[in-house]
């Protein structure tokens, strides 16, 4: 009996070895119904296919990364670079916009008095440490730059070049302790003379007694004989206020310049001044007041509540 | 009785089959990773006797030969697990000492596994499936033997648990 079914056992196991032999043979002779079986598999398990890789995905991502962690690492430093990279073309590009609208307003205010300019960037800000304000710019003998040319910006007056080399420039700014520039008020052409506080502001002094000025008046340049070192008409700044002190021969103002020098970054050499005075054409336009909308609000009181008799 | 073993059997194979293709296989795991679904056939086969660990050969071999991932032939593997399951079941059934030792079962796994892929590999050279590089053979080999190595002991308790399950039976492993 126990040889029966050892027997019985060993026949199953050679029909099986045949079975797979015999499925073998259908396979390699290309019996459709193989392949349309294992299609058939591949439908069925392709929705438990997609819904593992849902849930298999973070541990994939885990997996990868640890087996490929110098890739992964190497990935990051590149993509770190290539942000830096990216940062840095950002910032260079908003800097370039920023020269683009100086420059813009330089050659509008240059045009505006027929100034022959040459424009230069500014290279380095001289140290306030050293008791002077100065500028560095690149452009220098080689661009026609000579000592005692007046450089300008959008706004108005920034300094006189000071020292002049083949490829660069020392600016004085006008900011400086020791600058002085003769100075006329932009329609009374009153005249004075604005030297610099090493701040923003500069003071004035006017040369008439019998002359007065006013807050808000605008200094425009004088102008020096052959242009140099100051071209005339070039906005200089505006008055901030007035000082009349008792006993004082001519009166004296505090000015605030249109230039802001902490913010240079292209700046304009005025090469050849105009033939004729621009007089008071480069004056700023006053800004216009953005009108500010009132709102009225109606309120109708409520009627008072009338006693009521019962 | 046979119905039930059957079923269950079918049930649990089908169960690990569909969790090895759509969760196991997408792992990318390295050195080629492992087959849960071929460390429970051998397992299954080391336990069971040498006739019913043949017919779970065969059913395991027919749907990893339906697996989209395989290129071989079909019945490819079928051949190569009925006769290595028939043969680890020869080896170890009888012997108590074998089937009881944890350590003996997973060796025996891990060296049935091993084996398996020498001959898949050779046997379907002779078919004509295209051959893979001596390098990468040899890395797939020894990178599944030592997942399995890792991966048996850790399934050991749930095969035996569902093998009990099937066949009403308490080893005592």
């Amino acid at each position: 009996m126990r040889n029966g079914g050892e027997n019985r056992g060993r026949l199953l196991v050679v029909i099986l070895i045949v079975s797979s032999l015999f499925l073998i043979t259908l396979d390699l002779r290309g019996v459709s119904v193989i392949s349309g079986l294992r299609s058939g598999t591949h439908t069925a398990l392709a929705p438990f296919q997609r819904a593992g890789n849902v849930l298999v995905s973070p541990v994939k991502n885990f997996v990868n990364d640890v087996t490929h962690l110098g890739r992964t690492h190497s990935q990051i430093e590149d993509l770190r670079k290539q942000n830096q990279k990216l940062r840095e073309q950002l910032i260079s590009r908003k800097n370039q916009d920023g020269q683009i609208e100086q420059l813009k307003s330089i050659l509008d205010l240059a045009g505006k008095a027929s100034f022959k300019v040459v424009n230069a960037k500014v290279i380095s800000q001289g140290s306030s440490l050293a008791f002077t304000r100065t500028i560095t710019i690149d452009a220098g003998t080689s661009n026609g730059i000579k000592n005692n040319m007046t450089v300008i910006s959008g706004y108005g007056l920034v300094g006189v070049v000071k020292e002049v080399f083949a490829n660069s420039a020392l600016v004085m700014l006008a900011t400086d302790p020791s600058f002085k520039v003769g100075v006329r008020i932009a329609g009374s052409q009153q005249i004075g003379i604005l030297a610099g506080l090493g701040s923003i502001n500069a003071n004035l002094q006017l040369l008439d007694n019998q002359t007065t000025i006013k807050v808000g008046d605008i200094l425009l340049a004088r102008g020096s004989i052959n242009g140099r070192p100051f071209v005339p008409g070039v906005p200089v700044g505006r008055v901030t206020s007035v000082s009349n002190a008792a006993g004082a021969v001519t009166q004296s103002a505090s000015v605030r310049y249109f230039s802001n020098f902490g913010a240079l970054g292209v700046v304009s050499v005025v090469v050849q001044a105009p033939s004729a005075d621009p007089r008071d054409s480069l004056v700023p336009a006053k800004p216009v007041p953005t009108p500010v909308p009132t709102v009225t609000v109606f309120v109708t009181p409520t009627p008072s509540p009338s006693p009521t008799t019962k | 009785m046979l119905i039930r073993r059957f079923s269950i059997t079918s049930a649990i194979f089908l169960l690990i089959f569909i969790g090895q293709e759509a969760v196991v296989n997408q792992l990318n795991l390295p050195a080629g990773g492992f087959s849960i679904f071929l460390i429970l056939t051998l397992l299954w086969a080391a336990l069971s006797t040498p006739v019913v660990a043949a017919a779970a050969g065969f059913g395991a071999g027919i749907l990893l030969d339906l697996s989209p991932s395989t290129d071989g032939p079909l019945g490819h593997w079928t051949l190569i697990l009925v006769l290595l399951s028939y043969a680890i079941s020869f080896f170890s059934y009888g012997d108590e000492n074998m089937r009881g030792n944890p350590l003996s079962l997973i060796l025996m796994v891990v060296l049935a596994q091993f084996f398996v892929l020498i001959f898949y590999i050779t046997t379907g050279f002779l078919l004509g499936v295209s051959p893979i590089g001596f390098v990468q053979t040899l890395t797939t080999l020894l990178g599944s033997s030592i997942w399995a190595l890792v991966i048996t002991p850790l399934l050991l308790p749930a095969v035996a648990w569902l093998y009990d399950l099937a066949f009403d039976r308490r080893l005592h492993i």
